[in-house]
């Protein structure tokens, strides 16, 4: 059984048809990046599934439940979200609050989670990204790749069964992106299930062990990692490869 | 140039002054300025969340309010009110108009200052699970709070000077009893410019502590 599944998502903006009906199967493990040119839906997809955005209709099957996009309740959205991590290409950390307390306001004020034990499990997350010696240091302190780090330590720290990543090094310069995606490189070696909307071809062919390739809010085509990039069948995805040098 | 008696009525004078001063004048700009800030919270947060109908309420109070006098939203009150059956003290009724002004006012600062908060961190709590209200609590207030700080502190020093107005619905303050100093030695000029001097006063301190307040309230490493 897939741990995520989504059929036939749809979304306008305005007039704009900016979704048209995308499926999408995601298993447990799974690394899957969503690759494609601007404008094309990839992140209005990532954010549907998180609810950021509500879709006009389709189907979510999470975890083995099926929920209505078009209908769906605010307790059902966070009994998913709870499950769920989102990690932001502006790293929207919250500026008022420390690392440490980035990561534990999750636990604690959305938990109930002990102050002492929200602490302990932060953290252990701020070492696995290697930002534990700045937790009592305030976003504003940060790079942006310490900020991204500390972003990918809060979604870590409720235990999420999957983290969407939405363009997580589009902000960042070739130094600091290798800084975030190194960490992200270490979250699938140890199983994480991930969606990665991203613009790195090198992390989409190393990294990830499924590419999905968007263009004006369909799919165009989606394979296994190896097979997509070294025997593209769509016309369309071989040009943006083509273009994008790889 | 100042004769000696002026000299013995300012010295004998400043006392009496300054006790209506920290007497009823700081207590009621003090009340009314706490407790508007809390009014305005939540007018601000009804027309942030978009509240159906509560919305289009506090839109109707804060045009109300800011389109009348304060003199004449004191006049209403303390004529209207007993109209209403409602009979209290000048000073607390003082403290209501002051609230429900100065609450129109930063209801306004407050709204421009949440709506001034990125969106994503809105978003950001939600995606850690937090519910509406603990994102406000924690988030997206605290940040608001620090933004409005300097225009709510900005309408505080604004009513120690106005609370002079509540004189006119017999709220004995200290500009009240400085004109009855005044009044008994027909010496007039010189008590208003100490009266002024004691405002001054007040304002300057208001400031001072206004600075402490914004470095307590932390500015997230911004600027140091």
């Amino acid at each position: 059984m897939s741990l995520l599944e989504v059929k036939n998502i749809h979304k306008t903006f305005g007039t704009t048809q900016v979704l048209r009906g995308i499926d999408l199967k995601i298993e447990k493990g799974d690394v899957v990046s969503i690759l494609g040119p601007s404008g094309s839906g990839k992140t209005t997809l990532l954010r549907c599934i998180n609810f950021l955005e509500k879709a006009d209709n389709g189907e979510l099957i999470f975890d083995g439940k099926s929920y209505d996009l078009s209908k769906i309740s605010k307790a059902e959205i966070s009994g998913i979200r709870n499950n769920t991590g989102f990690v932001f290409q502006n790293y929207n950390l919250f500026a008022n609050k420390t690392v440490l307390q980035n990561v534990t306001l999750g636990l604690t004020a959305a938990r109930h989670i002990p102050h002492k034990e929200a602490d302990m499990k932060a953290y252990e997350v701020l070492s696995r990204v290697g930002m534990k010696d700045h937790a009592s240091a305030y976003p504003s302190q940060l790079s942006g790749g310490q900020q991204q780090r500390v972003a990918i330590a809060r979604a870590l720290a409720t235990n999420p069964k999957i983290i969407y990543f939405d363009e997580p090094t589009s902000a960042l310069d070739p130094q600091l992106t290798a800084e975030v995606l190194e960490v992200m490189r270490g979250l699938a070696e140890d199983g994480m299930t991930m969606i990665v909307v991203t613009h790195e071809i090198g992390f989409a062919k190393d990294v990830s062990s499924k590419v999905v390739f968007m263009a004006d809010g369909g799919i165009i085509e989606e394979g296994n990692s190896n097979e997509f990039f070294d025997n593209p069948k769509q016309p369309r995805t071989r040009e943006f490869l083509r273009l994008t040098n790889s | 140039m100042l004769e000696q008696s002026t000299i013995e009525l300012l010295v004998s004078s400043f006392p009496k002054i300054l006790e209506y001063g920290l007497k009823v004048t700081l207590p009621l700009a003090t009340i009314a300025f706490i407790l508007s800030t809390i009014l305005s919270v939540f007018v601000a947060m009804v027309q942030y969340a978009n509240v159906p109908v509560l919305r289009q309420f506090c839109r109707f109070y804060i045009w109300i309010i800011r389109g009348t006098p304060l003199l004449v939203q004191l006049m209403v009150a303390f004529y209207g009110l007993p109209l209403l059956g409602i009979h209290s003290n000048p000073f607390l009724m003082a403290v209501i108009v002051f609230t429900i002004n100065e609450g129109a006012y930063s209801a306004e600062t407050m709204r421009a200052a949440m709506e001034a908060v990125s969106a994503g961190q809105m978003e950001a709590g939600y995606c850690v699970g937090m519910g509406y209200m603990q994102i406000m609590w924690h988030i997206i207030l605290p940040q608001a709070f620090r933004t409005a700080f300097p225009s709510l502190f900005n309408s505080l020093i604004s009513m120690v000077k106005d609370t002079s107005l509540a004189s006119s619905i017999t709220v004995v303050e200290m500009f009240t009893r400085t004109k009855q100093i005044a009044g008994q030695s027909y010496n007039y000029l010189p008590l208003y410019l100490e009266v002024a001097l004691v405002y001054l006063i007040f304002c300057t301190v208001l400031t001072y502590i206004q600075g402490r307040g914004e470095m307590l309230l932390g500015s997230y490493g911004i600027r140091k």
